[in-house]
């Protein structure tokens, strides 16, 4: 056993996991403002990776041309279904708003399982095999692909928050709905903001799992589940930290599944996933210890 | 807090009586209306499971897959070594027992630490360990294919039938019980405001504990009995998500932190779960999430009327 393996595997996990990271960083905007852990948002990547995937059998556009359309096509779909589901249950508080997002899930799952039937789809193009060389480590060029995408989205994110009045609305939004809505902070503008970010990046997922993964109609809930999971190690709320848990959960993974097995790999996820639940809520990551509980 | 009135009563007489008369009357071997009485009675009484953990006091579980796989697999495993034999009431009281002792093992470090949210994954991840660790079992569970078990055992639906009835009622009577006790307004005290309910000197953690526990019990009962029926225990359908997802549609379509509303909504929605599978077999799962979606959004309250939406507002508050 070298240091070479170890090495390896870390740079397989830490790509692997830049994917969660981008789910985890939806999840964990809609959860700021809205305070629900938005369970379709698996699905959702699916339904973005389907969009990339017929984009390019169809028309033959590569898939990181498709981004354009598909990240913009979920930012609409993300304000419509804010709009026409959650705008009406969010003042319910978020009993009703998990239930409806289970509903969306098991709706959206069983719509592409008709429409595009329950076979495993993969994206193939010329370069899906394609690696680099770097110190003797193999990388493939689609996982950094991956890793790079991850970057800029949580990059572009980080900017939006910090930056523009919109962002900083959203931000005043998570820390204190009530004082925000004091300054004059609609709680619909901000959640539709959110909600179609987070839509956005579940797009920019879809995209990259389009790339690296066969998928099926259902895939979606395993994956929505991996998101918590990262968004868990990471701490709710925490845009960063997100990224960071969806890597450590990649390398977790990437680590148990060769000393073990990939069947045990989940099992330790979710063992970490139980773990991290009961001894620190608040988050791996999370700078401030009074936890969004 | 009401009690039950004359009328009230001697409708619930008439109710069991009927109940009790369908398979006399029906030929349990061909008769659809026996096995779909069945089906109802399994999931009223895992609304209602979800009810007592949910509805009465607060903590919303979306784990109750894990207890209805387990009691399942306690059935295949003991069966398969023969343990117990089949329709075995002590083989279903220990599968309750082990589904019961699991939500202690793993309620207690939950339930002290987490709440809403937090609590709902760390139980969906639990259902998901424990389909994973099933699948993974080897020779004890089978692995991915699952238990195969003795089907030239069944001959009729009847005992089935009387199990799943007993079973619904067990599941009313208890629900019953803790509203008129000391241990249901220590729940609802929990659930309005487990602040206040701990300054009164209520055991918060030993409460919720407890009616987990209850659920757990409940469900590993359902599954056990449901391993009786279907003779092929495997982690895919045992484990599925459907078994906590139903349960869960059903009990706030009918009306969550009422006595009847899971009743109502399990009766209603296995109605019309097997109308839709029979009508539109392809599009039925599509049907049932428009469905989930439609009465959140059109019907809040459940069917049962207004009690549910109190529960929804006190959530709100507590969050």
């Amino acid at each position: 056993m070298h240091i070479d393996i170890y090495l390896q595997l870390l740079i397989n996990g830490i790509l692997f996991g830049a994917m969660y990271g981008i789910a985890a960083i939806g999840l964990s905007l809609i959860f700021g403002t809205m305070r629900i852990v938005f369970i379709a948002q698996g699905t959702m990547i699916i339904l973005a990776a389907y969009g990339s995937f017929w984009l390019f059998n169809l028309w033959g556009m590569d898939p990181y041309v498709s981004i354009l359309f598909v990240v913009p096509a979920s930012l609409i779909v993300g304000i419509g279904f804010y709009q026409a589901l959650f705008r009406k249950v969010a003042k319910a508080g978020q009993f009703p708003t998990l239930l409806i997002a289970f509903g969306l899930m098991a709706l959206l799952e069983n719509l592409m399982f008709v429409v595009f039937t329950g076979n495993s789809r993969a994206l193939q193009t010329s370069y899906s095999t394609y690696t680099l060389t770097l110190l003797g480590m193999k990388i493939s060029f689609v996982r950094l692909m991956v890793f790079v995408m991850a970057i800029i989205g949580t990059a572009g994110v980080t900017l939006f928050l910090k930056k523009t009045l919109l962002g900083k609305a959203v931000r005043a939004a998570s820390e204190n709905l009530e004082y925000a809505m004091l300054v004059g902070i609609t709680p619909h503008q901000v959640n539709t903001v959110t909600f179609a970010l987070g839509m956005g990046l579940a797009g920019l997922a879809g995209v990259a799992t389009a790339t690296t993964y066969a998928f099926d109609p259902f895939s979606g809930f395993v994956f929505g589940l991996k998101a918590m999971i990262a968004l868990a190690l990471g701490g709710m709320g925490n845009v960063a930290g997100a990224l960071l848990g969806g890597i450590l959960l990649g390398v977790v993974e990437s680590y148990s599944a060769f000393f073990l097995s990939g069947g045990w790999a989940d099992v330790i996820s979710y063992a970490v996933f139980l773990l991290v639940l009961m001894f620190k809520p608040e988050g791996l990551f999370s700078k401030d210890t009074s936890a969004k509980l | 807090m009401k009690t039950i009135n004359k009328k009230q009563f001697v409708l619930s007489i008439i109710i069991l009586a009927a109940c009790v008369a369908v398979p006399l009357i029906f030929d349990p071997e061909t008769s659809y209306v026996v096995y779909f009485l069945f089906m109802a009675f399994i999931y009223v009484t895992l609304a209602q499971a979800w009810n007592i953990v949910a509805g009465y006091t607060g903590q919303v579980t979306l784990g109750l897959h894990a207890f209805f796989g387990l009691g399942a697999y306690v059935i295949a495993i003991g069966w398969s070594r023969e343990m117990i034999g089949y329709l075995d009431p002590l083989g279903m009281f220990a599968a309750g027992c082990a589904a019961a002792f699991l939500a202690v093992l793993v309620g207690i470090p939950l339930l002290s630490k987490l709440k809403g949210d937090y609590f709902a994954l760390g139980t969906l991840g639990l259902g998901e360990i424990l389909r994973l660790v099933t699948i993974q079992g080897g020779a004890f569970t089978a692995g991915p294919t699952g238990i195969l078990l003795p089907s030239s055992s069944f001959n009729t639906l009847t005992p089935h039938y009387f199990i799943a009835l007993f079973l619904a009622l067990l599941a009313l009577g208890v629900t019953c019980y803790l509203t008129k006790s000391n241990i249901g307004l220590a729940l609802v005290a929990v659930r309005d405001d487990e602040t206040a309910a701990a300054a009164s000197g209520i055991n918060t953690l030993k409460f919720k504990v407890l009616a987990f526990a209850i659920a757990a019990f409940l469900a590993g009962l359902c599954g056990a009995l449901q391993a009786y029926y279907i003779f092929h225990v495997e982690p895919q359908g045992f484990y599925s998500l459907n078994w906590t997802l139903y349960p869960v549609l059903m009990c706030v379509l009918g009306g969550a932190g009422t006595l009847s509303g899971p009743v109502i909504g399990a009766i209603f929605l296995t109605a019309v779960f097997e109308l839709a599978k029979y009508a539109m077999p392809e599009i039925h799962p599509i049907f049932s999430g428009l469905l989930i979606i439609f009465s959140i959004m059109f019907l809040p309250k459940g069917l049962i009327g207004l009690k549910a939406g109190r529960m929804f507002q006190r959530i709100k508050r507590t969050s």
